[in-house]
């Protein structure tokens, strides 16, 4: 039996438990207004055209600006942003009837209608990669009335909603008139959306300036992801270019920088013992690959990259271009990351970190393979590539590799790697897809020249179904015929770094890119 | 001397002319393609060719030089692939920044190098000039960039005294300008105060052994206005020549400096430009850069006949 008094001890207790638990987010009355947010960035963007280009950074800076139909929250999944819900889809799967939200305000004070949504979307589908993905299946898009757009497709697929989705390269809605102003091939250069910062001010190398948009409207729903409700609290959104990490690292240490990105890693174990810094782990940030040349030289012979596969010990390569951080990698086979729940795939015994020397010779004698010189180009530009470039071609001499590393910049990795003639791997880095028929490595028109025909079989299967049970067998098929073609090698997870100072508060930890809505000072 | 001013700066028109088409050729050699570069990673060829088109880049060389030549002539450096606007605007931008950066570096160099090169050279030997010299080798042999990073950590991570980096505009603010202005300043110009050291002590060395020296010293003058009146201004000649090259090595120089330090000028430019194969910008920061170095050559020459009355120019 027990005492009464025991009984109000646990509830007191309960009572002071409860109060220390992580309740939710503080309302709004704690949330400090004002400020300048002064982030750190690597430097200066290409553009602030998000339909122009894939580039990182223009992904981060125009998501602040514009905003699609539709955004991915926290599971990945779209959910509406400027679109009012789902679509109407018609019974045929060919019809997409999207209802907008009214009294949105674009920064120069006009109201967005189906005609600057159109306009976009078209513009979008012939310049940015996932559009012209998307647009090859569409067959028209047009205003029903001021505040619907339908869409209506060639062909079923699964992928309209997640194509108009994805922050990368995205279907950002611009008004009609700059539209109209700049052709899909040149890049616009007046930049209006309907995000909750405005761009005022962008001088190269000195800064670009974005301040709170006052007509901004937010969602009613919770903030989830890149998308839900969104609300500024900092005055102005300074972003810094540095383009030294070194200083990046020091200026966030001395407090010049609220916030800083793209670190190098080495810094993870100072900044973790600075006051007033907190670093984050940015998941997912890249898998690590070395793309193969399909279509012309030595590694057309699938059995020397199924070697160069099996040659391959994952754990010294990753620990060593982590900094020796084990928070900051992860060994896993999945095309999708593990951040990417509905794509992520595990599936046991596929050839991968096999660390099978013996196998890599077998397999380099049954490929014929006479010691030639493998042209395999990296950069030193990202750090992180030439480290990893530089461990494989150890272990693959170990295993009776010739590599012939050639070490250039950027620049010139990115011209040469789309000719055909001038080498046979190069390294890079995979981003997040977020759908398998965005996986371009698998594809025949990215560098590479992947042109396999059972994953091309597979991945237009995948394209045109619709169902996500029978999408995700497919898509473990992809990756078992990925681990047997060999198209990429692909190296475990990398992680990035950034950092913050503790009196920036609200910052949602686990975005892959960082955002500023919700985020404010406390200082 | 107006004549001899004509002539030099007609002469530098085809210096010019020669220099623009090598840095043409030079750029266009290094492989690397902006578009790939400006599209992002996920871009596919046919993106790529489209946007090749939009900027030119898929004409024949020749015929990209000759319109390079035409935009010239009317004073038009052509459009940076990267920055949405005419070269000449990103010119003018960055120019401030590395005026004040060379020339608080200039002042430094000077500052540090003409007094100590003359006090080591007047007491050869001494502790102070041992002392001076060994300072002045240290200052050639150590990088920049590792100067420059010491700095840092030291007077902006540990002691907090001054920004890491950064710039502020000396005609908006300048107190903080100075601030973020001291250490690239110091670091730039402290390298370049050794070179100005060494040619002062030696040239102060060599006229300290002249027979007018002699003469003033039997005269009975006080060694101060021996040494400061008569042996300096003679030994200024070389001196003003090593502080125009200083001038530009600084440019040089600077673009380090500015990467470290973050400053927004034409040394930063000049790189993302060479990284990014911006190729207007490049043309356009060598040609400004080219036509600097040989102004500060004529300026050096004007101000020898200023200094030394028998040097006379026709």
């Amino acid at each position: 039996m027990r005492h009464p008094k025991t009984r109000w001890t646990v509830v007191a207790l309960a009572v002071v438990l409860a109060l220390y638990l992580p309740g939710p987010l503080p309302d709004a009355a704690a949330q400090k207004k004002g400020g300048v947010l002064k982030v750190g960035n690597l430097g200066e963007p290409p553009t602030l055209d998000a339909h122009w280009t894939t580039a990182t950074i223009t992904e981060v800076l125009t998501n602040h600006i514009y905003e699609g139909l539709y955004a991915v929250d926290a599971r990945t999944q779209p959910i509406p942003m400027l679109a009012e819900g789902m679509p109407a889809v018609s019974k045929d799967g060919l019809g997409y009837t999207f209802k907008l939200r009214r009294g949105i305000k674009f920064h120069n004070g006009k109201e967005m209608t189906s005609a600057d949504v159109v306009a976009s979307l078209n513009r979008w589908g012939a310049q940015s990669t996932y559009g012209k993905t998307l647009y090859a299946r569409v067959a028209e898009v047009r205003a029903v009335d001021a505040y619907t757009v339908q869409m209506q497709l060639k062909e079923k697929t699964a992928t309209v909603l997640i194509s108009l989705a994805i922050p990368n390269n995205f279907a950002a809605i611009y008004p009609k008139e700059v539209v109209d102003k700049f052709k899909p091939a040149e890049k616009a250069t007046e930049w209006i959306g309907t995000g909750p910062f405005k761009l005022v001010e962008w001088k190269p190398d000195r800064h670009i300036k974005m301040v709170r948009f006052d007509d901004y409207q937010p969602r009613k729903e919770p903030a989830s992801g890149y998308g839900g409700r969104k609300v500024v609290h900092v005055d102005e959104l300074l972003w810094l270019p540095v383009p030294d990490a070194a200083i990046r690292v020091a200026q966030i240490e001395t407090g010049e920088l609220d916030f800083a990105d793209d670190l190098d890693l080495n810094a993870y174990g100072r900044l973790k013992k600075t006051a007033g810094v907190q670093p984050i782990v940015a998941k997912p940030y890249y898998w690590l690959v070395a793309v193969f040349n399909k279509k012309e030289g030595l590694m057309t012979n699938q059995k020397l990259r199924q070697a160069w596969q099996a040659a391959l010990d994952m754990e010294p390569i990753m620990k060593n271009v982590a900094g020796g951080h084990a928070e900051l990698y992860r060994l896993d086979s999945s095309l999708a990351f593990a951040e990417n729940a509905p794509w992520h795939t595990k599936i046991a015994g596929l050839p991968w970190n096999e660390k099978n020397r013996d196998k890599a010779r077998r397999l380099l004698r049954e490929a014929g393979y006479k010691g030639e010189p493998i042209r395999f180009m990296t950069t030193q530009e990202y750090k992180w590539m030439y480290d990893f470039a530089l461990l494989s071609k150890q272990q693959l001499e170990d295993a009776g590799f010739t590599i012939d590393l050639q070490v250039v910049d950027w620049a010139t990795l990115v011209k040469r790697r789309n000719n055909s003639k001038e080498y046979d791997a190069f390294t890079t880095g995979m981003g997040n897809f977020y759908d398998p028929t965005h996986h371009i490595y698998l594809g025949p028109n990215w560098p590479g020249w992947t042109n396999d025909e059972e994953i091309n079989r597979l991945l237009a299967d995948l394209a045109g179904e619709t169902d996500y049970r029978k999408r995700f067998a497919l898509w473990e098929q992809v990756t078992r015929a990925f681990y047997d073609r060999v198209p990429v090698a692909r190296y475990g997870d990398l992680f990035g770094l950034r950092a913050m100072r503790t009196h920036v508060k609200g910052f949602d930890t686990t975005l892959m890119r960082p955002r500023f809505h919700n985020v404010w000072l406390e200082k | 001397m107006t004549t001899y001013l004509l002539r030099r700066l007609l002469a530098l028109l085809p210096v010019m002319l020669v220099v623009v088409t090598i840095v043409f050729f030079l750029i266009h050699l290094i492989p690397g393609d902006p578009v790939a570069v400006i599209l992002g990673p996920e871009a596919d060829a046919r993106q790529i060719e489209d946007a090749r088109r939009v900027l030119g880049l898929d004409r024949p060389l020749p015929e990209q030089l000759l319109r390079f030549y035409a935009r010239l002539l009317r004073g038009d450096l052509g459009r940076s692939y990267f920055l949405d606007r005419p070269v000449t605007t990103a010119l003018w931008e960055r120019a401030e920044p590395t005026l004040v950066l060379m020339a608080s570096a200039l002042f430094v160099a000077v500052l540090i190098g003409v007094p100590s090169g003359i006090v080591a050279g007047a007491h050869q030997g001494s502790g102070w000039d041992r002392a001076l010299m060994t300072l002045a080798l240290l200052g050639v042999c150590v990088p920049g960039f590792w100067l420059s990073l010491n700095f840092v950590y030291l007077f902006s991570v540990r002691l907090g005294w001054l920004p890491v980096a950064g710039y502020a505009s000396v005609f908006q603010d300048p107190v903080a300008a100075l601030r973020y202005m001291l250490l690239p300043a110091v670091s730039l110009g402290f390298s370049q105060s050794a070179l100005i050291a060494r040619i002062a002590r030696s040239c102060m060395i060599e006229v300290l052994r002249q027979d007018y020296i002699r003469t003033a010293r039997a005269k009975g003058l006080a060694e101060r206005s021996v040494v400061y009146l008569h042996a300096f201004r003679n030994a200024l000649v070389p001196v003003v020549t090593v502080i125009g090259i200083t001038m530009a090595i600084l440019i040089g120089g600077a673009v380090v400096t500015e990467i470290v330090f973050n400053i927004p000028g034409l040394g930063r430019l000049i790189i993302s430009a060479i990284l990014r194969r911006d190729y207007p910008v490049v043309q356009g920061v060598v040609l400004l850069t080219a036509a600097v170095y040989m102004l500060i050559n004529l300026v050096v020459d004007v101000v020898y006949a200023f200094i030394d009355p028998r040097i006379r120019y026709v």
